[in-house]
C-alpha cells in the first residue's frame, strides 16, 4: 500500500492559516504526531484530523472558544501549563499526567464532545457517509484449539446465533479456515478459488480494504507461497505474528531493557518510534511503509501484541477497524506456551531464554484467550458505524465444528439446514462479498 | 467517531514499566558505602527487641490483602464464582461482605492502594514515583501509638508499587513513621535477570539451583536495589529479615508446587507473620494483571491464584496463636476492569469510567465481625482506613473515607 504523501488543499489552507494555534493544549500532542505521521495514516485517520481541523477553521474565534469551552477550563483546573507536556507527540508522561488529575474523566467526555460536534458537521456539510458495500469479519479458533462447547458463545450474548458446520473438506488437506481463504483442492486437481482473492477482486477495492492476521505464520506463509505463483488482482494486508519475529523480539528487547522511570520510557520509545526496522520485517512488511508503522505502532502501544500472538491478533484487528476500516477481515488464532517455571508471566519476550525447560503448549488455555479475543475482535469493529450495517461476523470453532454468525436478515446461511457443509459456507461468505 | 486523543493506558500497560534493571549502579555505590559507616547506627532498633512485644492500641491485628483488577463478571457473579472456590464458599459464610465496594479514584495500582491506605483519593504518580500525600495508615498507627516499625508490613507483587507506598510526603508524618515495604516478586525477577546476564538460565530450570539464584539475587542487590525498604537500614538487611526471605525462599522452591509471583509473595507474608507478627500486615497479590497481555486464562488463573492464598493466609491466622481470635482480615480488589466492548480494550485494562472498572466488592472476617451478614450499602474504598484506624485505636485523623459501622472491635 503507498498512502498518498500530502494533505489536501483545504487542511494546507488552514494549517497556514493557523489553524493549530486554536486548539487546547491538550489537543497538539495528538494533533502535531498525526501531522507529523501523515504519510502513514490511512484514510480513514486523515478524514478524522481533517474533519476535526477543517470544522475549527471554518469557525469564528469566538464560536471555536466555545467549542473548546469545556477542555480549556478543565486544563486550567488541571494545571496543564505548569506541566512538563509535550505539545509534538503523546508521550507516556503525558498520559501519566492526565490520567492522574482528578479531572481525567471530565475532560475525556469533554474532548469527545468536540469530536463529536466535528463528526456532526462534517456530516452534514458533505454527507461523508460511510462507504456502502457488504463487509465481512472471518474469524477462527483452529481445529488444534478445544473450544469448551458450554461455554465458547456464552459472551456473545445472543447478538447472532451459533451453526452447526459439516466442515469435511474431500480431498484436501487444509484446514477449513485456509481453504475457505485460499480456496480448495478437489481430487482431480482443480482449484476453487478463496475468499481473499474474491475480495480483492471486488471492483474500487484498495489494498488496506483486505486484511489478513495470523497469530502463527502458517496461514500468511500458505498466501505468500500462493502467490508467488499466482498474481493476486490486487494487494492486501498481510500479518503474521510468526513472521514478525525479529521486528518482535527486537522490540520487546529494548522495552525490557526499560528503567522504572518515566524519562527513560519515553527516551526508550523516541527511540524505537525513530529505528529503522526494516531490515527485520518480513518482505510483504518491509515493502509498505505504513505496514512497518501500523506494526510499530501495534508494538508500542502495547496491550499484549509483543507478548502472545493471540494478543497480537486481537490488537492488530482492533487497530486496522479503528485506522483502517477494511472492508474484509480475516483473523486465525493460535496456541501460546505455558509460562515458564520462576520467570513470571511475560517477563521476557522469549521465554526459552530465560528457561532451557522446553516450551510447552497451552492448548487449553489457548483455547479461552481465543474465545474472549475473538469476541473482542468483533466488538471492536461494532463500535465504528460502518460495521453496524450489511456486516457479517463468521467465527469458527473448528474442534467443534461450529460456528457463531452474526449477520443481517437477508444473509444466506440464515435459511440453511444444519449442519451447514463447507461448500455451503463458502458459497454463502463469497455471495456476501461479491 | 472514536476520538483517539485520549492517553492509552495501552503505553500505561505494565509491560511498559516491566524494568529489566531498576538498579541505578552510582546510587547503590553510594549507599552501601554509606550503609557500612552507618550500620552501628541504622540497624534497626527492631532487631534488638527479642521476644513478643506488648501489642499497641486496641491490640487488635489487621491483615489487609488486596489483588489488582478483576470484574465482577469473574468473581461474585454467577459465572464467575467457579474462580473463587474459596471466597465464596469457605469464607463468604463467615463473613461480612460488601458486594459494593466503589474506587472513586484514580483506577490504577499505586493510586488505588494508596487510596485504600489512606482513606483520601490520592492523585499522585502512578509509576509510584511520588508518595501519598496523606498520611498512611502505618504512619497515623506508628505515630499515634508510638508502634515499632517491625509491626507494620507491605508485601506486595505488584511492580508498579514502589517503596513509597510504605509513607507519605505529609510533612508531620513520613518515612519516620512507614512501613516496611517488600517486593518478593522483584527478587524473582531479578534472579531472572542476573542469570540470564551470568550465563546461568540453565540453573532457573532446575529447583535446586534456583534457590541458590534467589538467595545470590537478594545478596547482590542488597535488597535496595529491589525497591524495598525495611527497617530504614539503606543496605544492611535485618537478620532476621533475611532468615525469614531466605526460609520464604526454600518454601516457595521445594514445595514443588506452582511459582508464581503472588506464590513468594504469599511465602514471604507467612514468614513475616511467623517472625515479626506484626499489628498490620498489607498483602498484594497481582497474578490477575497477566490480563494487561491479553490472556484471559493467565487472568484468570491469576484469580485462583489470590482465591487460594487468602484463604490460605486465612488458614495461617487461624493457625497461629499470635493471630487467632484477635485479627480481622479484609480482601477486596484495587478496582475491576474495563467491560467487554470498551473502547479501553476490556478485560485488559482498567480505566474506564464504569461500573465494571469502579464497582468492586469487599470481604472483612475475624474479630471486628459481629455476625456474618451482606451489606448491600455501597461502600468507598477509602472507607477501609479510618476503619481500620479505629480497630487498631489510632488518634481519629481528618479523612474523606467514613467509618463503615459494622465492622468495629
Amino acid at each position: 500500500m503507498r498512502v498518498e504523501g500530502s494533505t489536501t488543499d483545504n487542511l494546507q489552507d488552514a494549517l497556514s492559516k493557523g489553524v493549530l494555534k486554536r486548539l487546547p493544549l491538550t489537543f497538539l500532542p495528538f494533533v502535531n504526531q498525526q501531522l507529523n505521521q501523515w504519510d502513514f495514516l490511512f484514510s480513514s485517520e486523515r478524514r478524522s484530523v481533517e474533519r476535526l481541523l477543517l470544522y475549527v477553521a471554518s469557525l469564528t474565534p469566538e464560536q471555536s472558544a466555545v467549542l473548546f469551552r469545556d477542555v480549556v477550563q478543565l486544563e486550567e483546573k488541571m494545571g496543564v501549563r505548569n506541566w512538563e507536556f509535550s505539545t509534538t507527540e503523546q508521550t507516556i508522561q503525558n498520559s501519566s499526567k492526565l490520567a492522574a488529575s482528578p479531572y481525567f474523566q471530565d475532560w475525556r467526555r469533554s474532548v469527545q464532545a468536540v469530536f463529536d460536534a466535528a463528526d456532526q458537521h462534517s456530516l452534514g456539510a458533505s454527507g461523508d457517509a460511510v462507504k456502502a458495500g457488504n463487509r465481512l469479519v472471518l474469524l477462527d479458533i483452529p481445529q488444534g484449539l478445544p473450544a469448551d462447547t458450554a461455554s465458547v458463545w456464552r459472551r456473545w450474548q445472543g447478538i447472532g446465533r451459533p451453526l452447526k458446520l459439516d466442515l469435511t473438506l474431500a480431498g484436501d488437506s487444509r484446514n477449513a479456515f485456509e481453504a475457505l481463504l485460499i480456496g480448495t483442492h478437489n481430487g482431480t486437481g482443480g482449484h476453487a478459488g478463496g475468499l481473499l482473492d474474491a475480495a480483492r477482486s471486488r471492483p474500487g477495492i484498495s489494498p488496506t480494504d483486505t486484511w489478513v492476521v495470523d497469530a502463527g505464520r502458517g496461514l500468511v506463509d500458505a498466501i505468500v507461497a500462493q502467490e508467488s505463483s499466482i498474481a493476486p488482482a490486487t494487494g492486501a494486508i498481510l500479518l503474521s505474528n510468526g513472521r514478525l519475529d525479529l521486528y518482535r523480539q527486537n522490540f520487546s528487547h529494548e522495552m525490557n531493557s526499560m528503567r522504572k522511570d518515566l524519562a527513560d520510557a519515553d527516551a526508550v520509545f523516541d527511540r524505537l518510534r525513530k529505528v529503522d526496522v526494516t531490515e527485520w520485517c518480513p518482505p510483504e512488511v518491509a515493502s509498505d511503509p505504513a505496514i512497518r508503522e501500523f506494526v510499530r505502532a501495534l508494538y508500542l502501544t502495547g496491550n499484549g501484541a509483543v507478548i502472545f500472538g493471540n494478543s497480537f491478533v486481537q490488537w492488530a484487528s482492533s487497530e486496522a477497524f479503528r485506522r483502517a476500516r477494511p472492508s474484509f477481515l480475516a483473523a486465525q488464532f493460535g496456541v501460546r506456551s505455558k509460562p515458564k517455571p520462576f520467570t513470571g508471566v511475560a517477563v521476557f519476550d522469549n521465554p526459552d531464554q530465560v528457561n532451557p525447560l522446553p516450551a510447552v503448549d497451552d492448548l487449553p488455555g489457548s483455547a479461552i484467550d481465543a474465545q474472549i479475543l475473538a469476541l473482542y475482535v468483533w466488538l471492536a469493529a461494532y463500535r465504528y458505524e460502518d460495521y453496524q450495517r450489511s456486516t457479517v461476523c463468521v467465527c469458527l470453532a473448528e474442534s467443534l465444528s461450529q460456528a457463531y454468525v452474526v449477520a443481517p436478515p437477508e444473509f444466506g446461511l440464515w435459511q440453511a439446514a444444519e449442519p451447514v457443509p463447507f461448500n455451503r459456507l463458502s458459497d454463502a461468505l463469497h455471495t456476501w462479498i461479491a | 467517531m472514536e476520538n483517539e486523543l485520549c492517553p492509552g493506558a495501552e503505553r500505561g500497560s505494565e509491560f511498559v514499566i516491566d524494568p529489566g534493571s531498576l538498579v541505578d549502579p552510582s546510587k547503590r555505590k553510594f549507599l552501601r558505602a554509606a550503609g557500612m559507616l552507618m550500620a552501628g547506627l541504622i540497624l534497626p532498633k527492631a532487631q534488638a527487641v527479642q521476644g513478643p512485644r506488648d501489642p499497641a492500641g486496641s491490640g487488635h491485628k489487621v491483615v489487609v490483602i488486596v489483588v489488582g483488577g478483576v470484574r465482577r463478571d469473574e468473581t461474585f457473579s454467577p459465572y464467575g464464582q467457579v474462580n473463587i472456590p474459596h471466597l465464596s464458599s469457605d469464607l463468604l459464610p463467615k463473613s461480612l461482605f460488601y458486594p459494593h465496594a466503589r474506587n472513586e479514584g484514580v483506577t490504577a495500582h499505586f493510586n488505588a492502594i494508596s487510596s485504600i491506605l489512606t482513606g483520601n483519593w490520592q492523585h499522585v504518580d502512578d509509576w509510584g514515583k511520588i508518595a501519598p500525600t496523606t498520611p498512611t495508615l502505618f504512619e497515623q498507627f506508628r505515630k499515634g501509638l508510638g508502634v515499632d516499625r517491625s509491626d507494620t508490613w507491605v508485601v506486595a507483587s505488584n511492580k508498579a508499587l514502589t517503596s513509597l507506598i510504605g509513607a507519605s510526603s505529609d510533612s508531620n508524618f513520613g518515612p519516620a513513621y512507614g512501613a516496611n515495604v517488600v517486593f518478593p516478586k522483584q527478587l524473582m525477577l531479578q534472579a531472572v535477570a542476573d542469570a540470564l546476564r551470568g550465563g546461568r538460565t540453565a540453573n532457573m530450570a532446575d529447583r535446586s539451583k534456583v534457590e541458590a539464584e534467589l538467595e545470590s539475587a537478594m545478596e547482590g542487590s542488597n535488597y535496595e536495589g529491589l525497591g524495598w525498604n525495611v527497617f530504614d537500614a539503606s543496605d544492611q538487611l535485618d537478620p532476621r529479615v533475611r532468615s525469614s526471605i531466605q526460609s520464604a525462599i526454600s518454601s516457595f522452591v521445594r514445595g514443588g508446587g506452582p511459582t508464581s509471583g503472588d506464590e513468594l509473595t504469599f511465602f514471604m507474608s507467612r514468614e513475616v507473620m511467623r517472625k515479626f507478627a506484626p499489628q498490620l500486615l498489607v498483602v498484594a497479590f497481582s497474578d490477575v494483571e497477566a490480563a494487561h497481555f491479553g490472556s484471559y486464562a493467565l487472568h484468570l488463573s491469576g484469580i485462583k491464584t489470590a482465591d487460594r492464598l487468602a484463604y490460605q493466609l486465612w488458614q495461617e491466622i487461624e493457625a497461629n496463636p499470635d493471630y487467632r481470635g484477635k485479627t480481622t482480615m479484609v480482601i477486596l480488589p484495587e478496582f475491576g476492569r474495563d467491560p467487554d466492548g470498551s473502547s479501553t480494550n476490556g478485560f485488559f485494562n482498567h480505566r474506564a469510567n464504569v461500573d465494571s472498572t469502579r464497582d468492586t466488592w469487599m470481604m472483612a472476617l475475624g474479630a471486628a465481625i459481629d455476625k456474618p451478614q451482606i451489606i448491600e450499602r455501597p461502600i468507598h474504598h477509602i472507607d477501609l482506613c479510618p476503619t481500620l484506624a479505629g480497630l487498631l485505636g489510632c488518634p481519629r485523623l481528618d479523612a474523606l473515607g467514613r467509618m463503615i459501622p459494622e465492622i468495629r472491635s
